[in-house]
């Protein structure tokens, strides 16, 4: 009896599977085609044109990954302005751009963007609390969109806090903040594994800056490690 | 990640997890 409840179990593991690999074939191709175009939509209203978005894997399968590659004429910033549009197109699970088998991995500039949007404003927290403002809202979405490209890397959110009070309430403080700082940003749609998050309290002040100085509490981030496709053998010519 | 494997794993997930409760409610005492 044991024996036939495990292969009825095991008939509709296979039956699902089947279901869903036949779905794939029969509705997959029609689903891509229309993520095609409204990232074609998207590229060109960035600004894009001449990126070339591809929805297939570098196995030949089709997926809601694409590769970009292409658009070498533009500036990094409609590049990455490009890359965020397609990326916020809905169904698109997060896009790469591909190492055109020469130079180096393309740099994604993640990080200026996000730095020039605090450069003017900051995240702001209740008092003494790791409790993000509402009024951040808006801002964290800002982030959120310009990280959405380096989406693959590694992207540390550090805390930090002004040296008024005890160090290691401060050091506690930052380190939550940081984590705050995570949650919204997953809450926001962006793949928990790649946010990595410190508090290092007060011990790294702005450089110029009075360790005093309220302007020493804030939130850093910086893209880590960059995860570009690898190419296979026969994209880089000389390659073993 | 190919198209086909995510809907694979999502269905496969989806099937695992209403067999578990299935299985769990069948199997309740009383």
């Amino acid at each position: 009896m044991k024996t036939r409840n495990a292969l009825i179990a095991a008939a509709g593991a296979a039956l699902s599977l089947a279901l869903a690999t036949a779905g794939t074939a029969r509705n997959g191709p029609r689903f891509v085609a229309g993520l095609e175009a409204r990232a074609a939509a998207a590229r060109d209203q960035a600004g894009g044109q001449g990126v070339a978005i591809a929805f297939r894997d570098r196995y030949g399968w089709l997926t809601r990954h694409p590769i970009l590659s292409g658009g070498d004429g533009l500036d990094a910033a409609t590049r990455t302005r490009t890359a965020a549009a397609i990326a916020t197109v809905p169904g698109i699970g997060g896009i790469r751009w591909v190492n055109d088998g020469q130079g180096g991995p393309r740099v994604l500039h993640c990080q200026d963007d996000v730095e020039r949007i605090l450069e003017t404003r900051t995240i702001r927290f209740s008092e003494a609390s790791a409790r993000i403002d509402p009024a951040s809202d808006r801002l964290l979405d800002e982030v959120t969109r310009s990280l959405r490209p380096c989406v693959g890397s590694i992207i540390a959110v550090t805390g930090h806090t002004d040296d008024s009070g005890d160090p290691a309430v401060n050091l506690a403080l930052s380190q939550g903040r940081a984590e705050a700082v995570r949650w919204a940003l997953i809450a926001r749609g962006l793949p928990a594994d790649g946010l990595r998050t410190a508090g290092l309290g007060s011990t790294k002040p702005i450089a110029g800056l009075d360790p005093h100085d309220p302007a020493n509490r804030r939130i850093e981030f910086s893209v880590i490690q960059s995860a570009p496709v690898k190419p296979t053998p026969i994209d880089t010519p000389g390659a073993e | 990640m190919p198209l086909w494997l995510e809907m694979a794993v999502s269905v496969l997930l989806t099937y695992g997890i209403g067999f578990g409760i299935g299985w769990l409610l069948w199997n309740r005492k009383g």
